[in-house]
């Protein structure tokens, strides 16, 4: 229990000090575009638990739940095939260097022209960037099933499906995670630069208009809501990690022993 | 029935001909126990291999059954010597075991008893929902043969299965696989480089010359069925047959050098 206690401590630290040393640094403040943090506080709650939680934070979060799911459906699935069929590598390797090249918020203007200003545009921003780290980390982690595995199913006539739900993607799963963790955190960049072309809704659309309209303590409660959101996604990711992974890092504590 | 007639594997790569196994021929009768000992790189591995439908050879050919080989064949079940990597670290030591009846498509009824009966005989019932890594060396073997012995096969082979393990645990796994053979009446072929273990075990022996491989000699294992790590070990013939395969390794070893 005091070791619980102990962690719960040290995670809470250093968050509680800097806030700490936020609120007595601009407790004086009279700069207009540096707020005092408690003013900064008053307006987190005014601003986004109205509605504007409806019409603002919970529409970018569907918006990055849809890309970023369909990004792992895509990167994996074109990760696996890819990463079976040495032809099919040899082929797509040149053109995938060339797109994952090119950064995500360049296609928007693209995008706009292709998919309208809707949500769809944004989405597929999303997609076009957290797409790369998951298809990517699939492909090695298909080619590095353990051979001795490999021939263990082929002897035992484990094939087709049962292959690749138990052998590949189970092999796969400790890149397919990293992949997915990168692509967790371009997706929220994403979400909000989606935002801020031609939107008349989202976080990022309402933090650049706050800015624009000098509603400066609001503008710095979005970007403190921003940094919350990715805490907190990044805990939910954790939880599934932890699930997923259990066997994996199960041997890796047993390995360091 | 087991038959290997004139099998020949040629390793052709980077500008290098290596000739593991030369010209092999011999026969296993249906139920017997052969084991397969040679000098240390004399292309035992490439030989269970190629039995086991994994490699195709050169030229000549290997028939199982009845029936000739050109991918892992029916019921057939292979142990390989690196048992940390053979067993899948993400499935449960009772999951491993049962993997490859889910694969055939066995209904859950009958592959229940089979699982539990194969666990019960490597003497692992307790262990069944323990993750591979969480058990020692022995044990993860243990669990290997087990999923061998679930699977039913007519003809089992063994590719050094207990070269990793300690001397003690190793001679348990000896007297665990001959009961296993006693009772389930397959047909074993057990190659090690190990020459007691290959007179303690065998009903024959088959000593391979240096690559490339040939049969050097088989000699007759003519001790009492009931075998015991004391008495058997004790047992002047048995000095004297491991004299001979001794004497034999050594001419193999010389005409190579």
């Amino acid at each position: 229990m005091t070791a619980a206690l102990r962690r719960a401590t040290l995670v809470v630290a250093l968050p509680a000090a800097l806030l700490t040393a936020w609120w007595f640094a601009s407790a004086g403040s009279t700069d207009f575009y540096r707020p005092p943090l408690s003013r900064i506080l008053a307006a987190f709650g005014e601003t986004w638990f109205g509605p504007r939680l409806v019409d603002d934070v919970l529409p970018s979060l569907a918006r990055l739940g849809l890309g970023y799911a369909m990004a792992l459906v895509i990167g994996v699935t074109l990760g696996v095939a890819t990463g079976l069929s040495p032809r099919l590598r040899a082929t797509l390797e040149p053109v995938l260097e060339f797109l994952r090249a090119v950064p995500p918020p360049v296609l928007v203007p693209i995008l706009i022209l292709v998919a309208g200003i809707g949500n769809t545009m944004k989405v597929l921003v999303i997609v076009s960037g957290c797409v790369w780290p998951v298809l990517l980390n699939t492909v090695e982690g298909v080619r590095n099933v353990d051979g001795v595995l490999a021939d263990t199913c082929r002897s035992y006539r484990i094939r087709g499906q049962a292959r690749l739900r138990h052998l590949v993607l189970r092999s796969a799963s400790p890149q397919i995670v990293t992949g997915a963790r990168q692509a967790l955190s371009i997706g929220i960049i994403l979400m909000v630069i989606s935002e801020m072309f031609a939107a008349s809704s989202g976080l990022g659309f309402t933090i650049v208009q706050f800015q624009r309209g000098f509603a400066i303590p609001e503008m710095w409660s979005g970007v403190l809501l921003l940094g919350l959101l990715g805490v907190a996604l990044s805990v939910v990711f954790r939880v599934v990690e932890h699930r997923v992974l259990g066997w994996y890092h199960g041997i890796r504590a047993v390995q360091r022993q | 029935m087991l038959s290997v007639r004139g099998l020949r594997k040629v390793y052709d790569g980077h500008g290098r001909r290596v000739e593991a196994v030369g010209d092999l021929t011999f026969e296993v009768a249906d139920g017997a126990f052969v084991c397969v000992v040679g000098p240390s790189g004399c292309g035992k591995t490439t030989l269970l291999r190629c039995i086991a439908g994994l490699l195709p050879p050169t030229s000549g050919s290997v028939q199982v059954c009845g029936t000739p080989v050109t991918g892992p064949p029916d019921g057939l079940a292979v142990v390989f010597q690196e048992y940390g990597r053979s067993l899948f670290p993400w499935l449960r030591v009772q999951e491993n075991v049962e993997l490859p009846l889910r694969a055939a498509r066995m209904p859950r009824a009958r592959r229940r008893p089979l699982v539990a009966e194969a666990l019960a005989a490597v003497g692992l019932s307790d262990a069944a929902s323990a993750y591979p890594w969480q058990l020692s060396g022995g044990m993860q073997q243990r669990v290997a043969i087990a999923r061998a012995i679930a699977y039913q096969p007519r003809v089992l082979l063994m590719d050094e299965p207990f070269a990793a393990v300690d001397a003690q645990t190793r001679a348990d796994l000896e007297d665990l696989i001959r009961s296993v053979w006693q009772r389930l009446g397959v047909t074993l072929l057990f190659v090690t480089h190990d020459i007691d273990e290959a007179v303690y075990l065998g009903q024959r022996v088959i000593m391979l010359s240096a690559a490339p491989t040939r049969v050097a000699e088989e000699l007759a294992v003519d001790l009492p069925d009931a075998r015991d790590q004391l008495t058997t070990r004790g047992d002047p013939r048995f000095t004297e047959l491991r004299g001979q395969v001794y004497a034999q390794i050594q001419k193999a070893k010389g005409a190579a050098g």
